[in-house]
């Protein structure tokens, strides 16, 4: 049912490898784009900046810390400092003269430079001495933009984004932030999952799996370690610039804290550990869940339904959010993305039982 | 008689307002919002500034509101994160907020753009950027009372005028290691240079659960003065471990993040002597808090704990709202219903010399000057309260606003 493939029949390699060759796959992300696109006229402002786009800036970011998390196995627990990196250098690069398309290039490449050296201490330690290694890179740099002022911006450590333009549209203009946006996340995400069919990911894939033998077959760890982190780290740059001047606005050192680091961990893990659609709803979840809680509790408040001191009202989300995490990672430990992914398998090949996994 | 007359007239127009209640409840509401942080790094102040506020509106409501205009509020929490401050922003702004007090530096700063395009009131009071006292660059931002650079000028104009002189004395400043600790340095480096007195600063890593490896070094520099510039737990910490190396509880001088809970925490007599910066009155002595007292927090209204009324953190709020009411009032009669950000705003620039009560010194402010002049005294724990042990003044106010001016003529070239 609806993943209909009887009567589908690929007679071109190129339709046999498209990304999606099953019709319903391609339907539904073709609808979801075109929805995608009209979401300024059809959501209020509210929605459009306050959820939307942070939603598909932040996925952005998932996906970026998936090709290294998910993909090549090396856990990160400092990808905020990344995009911290990537968000003070573009501001920096604008404020000097330069275009913004070009300063997005800098904050990328800045961002892989320094996130490769750290990567490079994924050479010599694997699992948790990795997450010990990324850590020290988030309070070195978070410790590195408290410091000099000449980077955070003077004693309020607060630097706004310049007024700048984007291939000639204003960038001050909520629409025009959301499809920059828009288009960013678009272009990681075809980047990751074609990145899956490549022989790069497949290398990646085999380091992940057990590195010794990815090196008995032919692979050099090394080159595919550090190109792991400079890749991701490059996107995980571009996507702290965009999230400075299509979100934020202004950067201060605490919205690239460890906390948003563990976010974002969050995000990759509760969505599905490698899988695109996993960084989609892992950071709906993460991001948008609180909110939605928050809302909802004061609406309940309002009418009466709940009454109880601020204090704990404005505990109750936090305690909800902690019980779904638990109760979604109890349901299917594989994430978000596995339990579209059951539905979907269910679907595939309904009436029939025999391709559940 | 003075006190009496006032009550008098007091009782007076409250009755002509209730008798008018039904009436003037007809007008449209002022809507507030204060958007918080109740759950993550704030909350050692957020629960009794936001009660503070929220009892002081609840007492404009019940004497009829600002001009028969009631306020309405609403109240999110926002963790402290600055993408859900900007929603819940986003939402109070639609439904016709014309103030919002995040009570949060990083979300503050986060939001100076938006409320400044906008042009939605948004209070700092304690919290956000410094340079937002200049009015011309700012003219959204109120930061309403005294900012960290007033602070900690006043602090050393303390000791210059009560402790016998400032000059070729040692003095230390322990500080978080964060943008919030090191903000009063420039300030206080350049008063050395014109006090001449020697200044060292000690940093302790955040959020200051552990700090004896900082006071050690503290304690072999010798400081005849010590200021701790911290928040929340951290500042209990930082007086404990002061007394253990060996310094006199009246050598400590803070920033005025240090309230009862805190001397509590420490051991309320051990901790005697203590002094700190204090912007209003603590207690419930001021006519504001009785009339708190009688007609909010005994009719069952209040917004928290009954404990909490008369606390350091607690009369900030009050004070803020008393501020901001006036301003509103000002403006109402000024300018007229509907009120706008733009006109609450002016408002508040033509509050002159306003004390609430006697719960803050008298404070004025204008279209350059969005701090009211930057008054304040120092309080010394007493092992049950803070007692005042100076005058309300201001101090260096020149060096301050040049500071000031020259941050906020960066945030202008920067835009």
């Amino acid at each position: 049912m609806f993943y209909r493939l009887s009567g589908i029949h690929h007679t071109r390699y190129e339709s046999a490898s498209q990304l999606w060759p099953i019709p319903a796959d391609r339907w539904q992300v073709y609808a979801l784009l075109a929805l995608a696109l009209a979401a300024p006229l059809l959501v209020s402002d509210l929605y459009l900046t306050s959820y939307l786009l942070p939603w598909l800036i932040m996925t952005s970011a998932a996906l970026s810390l998936t090709l290294l998390m998910g993909i090549a196995g090396q856990l990160h627990f400092g990808f905020a400092a990344v995009m911290a990196i990537g968000a003070y250098t573009s501001i920096h690069l604008v404020r000097f003269g330069l275009p913004f398309e070009l300063a997005l290039l800098g904050a990328g490449l800045m961002a892989a430079l320094i996130g490769g050296v750290f990567g490079a201490a994924a050479l010599r330690v694997k699992g948790l001495y990795l997450v010990m290694a990324t850590l020290a890179m988030q309070y070195l740099v978070d410790w590195i933009i408290v410091n000099v002022p000449a980077i955070s911006g003077g004693a309020q450590a607060t630097l706004q984004t310049p007024r700048t333009t984007f291939l000639f549209l204003p960038l001050h203009k909520d629409e025009v932030r959301y499809y920059v946006a828009l288009l960013w996340v678009v272009l990681v995400t075809l980047l990751i999952l074609n990145i899956k069919r490549t022989s790069f990911g497949r290398a990646l894939v085999a380091v992940r799996d057990k590195d010794f033998a990815a090196a008995v077959i032919g692979i050099n760890i090394v080159r595919y370690k550090l190109m792991a982190f400079f890749t991701s780290s490059f996107l995980g740059g571009v996507t702290g610039a965009v999230l400075a001047y299509c979100f934020y606005q202004a950067v201060t050192p605490e919205q690239f804290s460890f906390n948003v680091s563990i976010q974002i961990v969050a995000m990759v893990l509760v969505g599905g550990l490698g899988s695109v659609l996993g960084a989609y709803l892992g950071a709906a979840f993460v991001l948008l869940v609180p909110i939605v809680l928050t809302n909802a509790v004061a609406y309940l408040a309002g009418l009466g339904l709940l009454s109880a001191s601020t204090n704990l009202l404005a505990h109750i989300p936090l305690m909800v959010y902690g019980g779904l995490i638990i109760g979604f990672l109890l349901f299917e430990p594989l994430g978000l993305a596995k339990i579209y992914d059951n539905l979907r398998k269910y679907f595939l090949v309904w009436p029939f039982r025999h391709a559940r996994s | 008689m003075k006190r009496t007359l006032k009550k008098a007239a007091m009782t007076a127009a409250l009755a002509v307002l209730v008798g008018a209640a039904p009436v003037q409840a007809q007008k449209e509401p002022i809507k507030f919002g204060l958007l918080q942080d109740f759950t993550a790094v704030y909350t050692f102040v957020t629960s009794g500034y936001n009660q503070g506020q929220r009892d002081y509106l609840t007492l404009v409501n019940e004497m009829g509101g600002i001009d028969g205009h009631p306020i309405e509020v609403t109240v999110v929490d926002t963790g402290n994160q600055p993408q859900r401050g900007i929603e819940a922003y986003n939402r109070v702004r639609r439904d016709g907020a014309i103030l919002v007090d995040f009570l949060s530096t990083p979300v503050a700063n986060a939001m100076v753009n938006r409320v400044l395009e906008d042009e939605v009131v948004m209070l700092t009071v304690m919290h956000g950027r410094g340079d937002a006292s200049d009015g011309e660059t700012f003219p959204f931002v109120f930061p309403l009372m005294a900012h960290y650079w007033s602070q900690a000028a006043l602090l050393v104009e303390y000791i210059d005028l009560y402790e016998g002189g400032i000059e070729g004395k040692k003095i230390a400043h322990v500080h978080i290691d964060s943008p919030f600790g090191r903000e009063p340095i420039p300030v206080l480096q350049e008063l050395a240079k014109q006090k001449g007195f020697t200044l060292r600063t000690f940093p302790y890593a955040s959020p200051g659960n552990e700090q004896s490896a900082t006071w050690t070094e503290v304690r072999r520099f010798r400081p005849d003065h010590v200021f701790i510039w911290g928040a929340g737990g951290g500042q209990a910490v930082s007086v404990r471990e002061a007394i253990r190396n060996g310094i006199s509880p009246d050598k400590i001088l803070s920033v005025v993040w240090l309230a009862e809970s805190d001397m509590h925490n420490v051991g309320a007599d051990i901790a005697k002597g203590v002094k700190r910066f204090e912007a209003t009155v603590t207690g419930t002595d001021t006519p504001i808090l009785q009339e708190i007292m009688e007609k909010v927090v005994k009719a069952g209204k209040s917004a928290g704990d009954a404990k909490e009324v008369g606390n350091t953190y607690y009369n900030i709020g009050v004070a803020s709202m008393a501020i901001t009411v006036e301003g509103a009032r000002l403006a109402l009669k000024e300018f007229g219903a509907p009120l706008t950000g733009d006109k609450l705003r002016r408002g508040i620039e033509m509050i002159k010399d306003f004390d609430a009560q006697g719960l803050i010194p008298p404070v004025s402010y204008s279209s350059k000057d969005h701090q009211g002049g930057g008054f304040g005294r120092v309080s010394q724990w007493n092992g049950k309260s803070w007692e005042p042990v100076s005058d309300w003044h201001n101090a260096y106010q020149d060096l301050v606003w040049e500071k000031i001016r020259q941050e906020a003529a960066e945030f202008k070239k920067g835009r």
